[in-house]
């Protein structure tokens, strides 16, 4: 119930070494007027998603890549057609869909990784995890349900998805204010 | 020459407590491990096993790469691990976890460190006193429903029959039945790998084996406080609870008043007398354990430890103290250790 509290008074927990997958609130959502209605300013663009094929693997990597401040609604594929660059911290199972997608940082900054749902994120550079800076619960009202902040170079990344339950995910990338 | 004698004295003194331990836990267990190595230190007795379910490496292996698999979730989304974390001695740093269908958690994830020792497995349950039982809680409960297989087991162990690398390792655990695939083997594998979350080395233990360790006069003087202002008295013995010996109601107490809509102990029981008790937490690896108390409401060990009513008293200095005495429970190696980490390599189902 705390937790949920902060994170509608948009403040984020510590997470120094997890992108961890986010709870649902302890108490009944409250009932909203509308969805979405009420962002953070750098994922204004949250509600205009264009479609993304996920990549399942390192050679499609350039076809999908994430442009900080675009949303999209992705596709992704069946976890064992994946071939993850790294292992995942927390694997999908069988029935679950994952994928991956390249990421171009222009300029040093804060960048959160925002999901529909709680499937687990991994950032790569040059192959190995990047520590999140923290993560939290989109705000009440919304269909954000998880977003992940990190603190990055300009350079070329790769997010890791994992277990997600369907085949569809919302995502986007956006630099912080 | 004391120094010697001190030293013997705390060896024995921890020896004799889980000897004690598991001669309590003989009682309801025999011990049936008969040539398992359990990598223990030196005297330390192995925590009991259930005589329908012996230890073998076989069983420990396949229990490992359940716990470590979304597919124990019924889309694959969330394994064992995914709220038991190793990094944090197999808890998670959430104050409850919702399951894979949105449901709210009900209370904090427990951790597991030494879990294979304690006679009551939860937080408010005091019936459910098996490994193998408790493992199936999350995978086929309802009361919230976490992994999502309530009245579809038959859904799990057709995944994982479907998978010719899981057939392999049924077969070798469970020889008796040529590698029987159900929900009581897969709580076996289960509860055969939890026994091996063994954590007896940290700091504090090192100091009790003798040797040289650095110790802050902060932990020294937060140790005296632990034994002076009672916490021990259910943070007890090596395993810091009361809830490896004994009848398993005995290890549930209420810490503090009011207290929330959670029952506890008394939503089981139905007595008054037993509302808002739940079960003591060890505090082996609480540093890395937060948030804490059932309902994950207390953020720091500084505000968990003033949610006990019998430290309302003590010193902001003694808090501190006891902060620092208790990060020497910190066994690093224990949530390092690569034989109870996520496999590398993948057992694919289907």
């Amino acid at each position: 119930m705390r937790f949920v509290a902060l994170a509608a008074a948009g403040l984020w927990l510590s997470a120094p070494l997890a992108a961890s997958a986010l709870m649902a609130p302890a108490t009944p959502a409250p009932a909203c007027a509308a969805q979405d209605a009420d962002l953070p300013a750098e994922l204004k663009g949250w509600t205009a998603k264009v479609p993304l094929v996920a990549a399942t693997g390192a050679e499609g990597l350039a076809k999908a890549a994430l442009t900080p401040g675009q949303a999209y609604l992705s596709t992704l594929s069946a976890t064992p057609s994946v071939t993850y660059l790294a292992q995942p911290e927390k694997p999908g199972g069988s029935v679950s869909h994952g994928g991956l997608f390249s990421l171009t940082v222009p300029t040093a900054g804060t960048f959160v990784v925002a999901l529909g749902t709680a499937a687990w994120i991994d950032l790569l550079k040059d192959g190995a995890p990047v520590v999140s800076a923290s993560h939290g619960r989109g705000p009440t009202c919304s269909t954000l349900r998880k977003i992940v902040a990190f603190d990055l170079q300009p350079g070329r990344y790769v997010v890791q998805i994992s277990a997600n339950g369907p085949a569809e995910l919302p995502i986007m990338v956006a630099q912080r204010p | 020459m004391n120094d010697v004698l001190a030293r013997w004295s705390r060896r024995l003194a921890l020896v004799a407590g889980l000897c004690a331990l598991a001669a309590t836990a003989a009682a309801f267990a025999p011990i049936v491990a008969p040539g398992f190595d359990w990598r223990l230190p030196p005297g330390v007795t192995p925590p009991p096993v259930p005589a329908d379910n012996p230890m073998s490496e076989a069983k420990v292996a396949l229990g490992r790469r359940l716990f470590y698999d979304a597919d124990l979730s019924i889309d694959g989304t969330m394994a064992c691990a995914t709220c038991h974390e190793q990094r944090h001695a197999f808890t998670d740093s959430n104050a409850t976890h919702a399951g894979v269908h949105g449901d709210p958690g009900r209370r904090n994830i427990m951790a597991l460190a030494n879990v294979g020792y304690f006679r009551s497995l939860t937080w408010g349950d005091p019936r459910i006193v098996r490994l193998e039982d408790q493992a199936l809680v999350p995978i086929a409960g309802e009361h919230p429903v976490e992994m999502g297989f309530a009245k579809q087991e038959q859904v799990l162990t057709a995944r994982l029959a479907a998978s010719a690398c899981y057939q392999r390792l049924f077969v070798e655990a469970f020889p008796e039945t040529h590698g029987e695939v159900s929900m009581a083997t897969i709580g076996k594998a289960l509860g055969a790998f939890q026994r091996t979350l063994l954590s007896f080395d940290a700091p504090y233990d090192a100091r009790w084996r003798g040797e040289a360790v650095a110790t802050s006069p902060a932990a020294l003087a937060g140790e005296r406080l632990f034994a002076s202002q009672g916490c021990a008295s259910c943070h007890a013995g090596p395993l810091f609870t009361d809830a490896a010996g004994g009848a398993p109601k005995r290890a549930f107490h209420r810490i503090d008043l009011p207290f929330s809509g959670d029952q506890g102990l008394g939503e089981i029981t139905g007595r008054e007398g037993d509302r808002a008790r739940f079960r003591t937490p060890s505090l082996r690896n609480v540093a890395l354990t937060a948030p804490y108390l059932h309902d994950g409401s207390a953020k720091t060990l500084a505000q968990a430890i003033r949610r006990h009513q019998a430290a309302s008293a003590i010193s902001e200095a003694d808090v501190v103290d006891l902060v620092a005495f208790l990060d020497t429970l910190t066994d690093r190696r224990f949530v390092t250790n690569p034989r109870l980490a996520l496999p590398p390599t993948v057992c694919q189902a289907g």
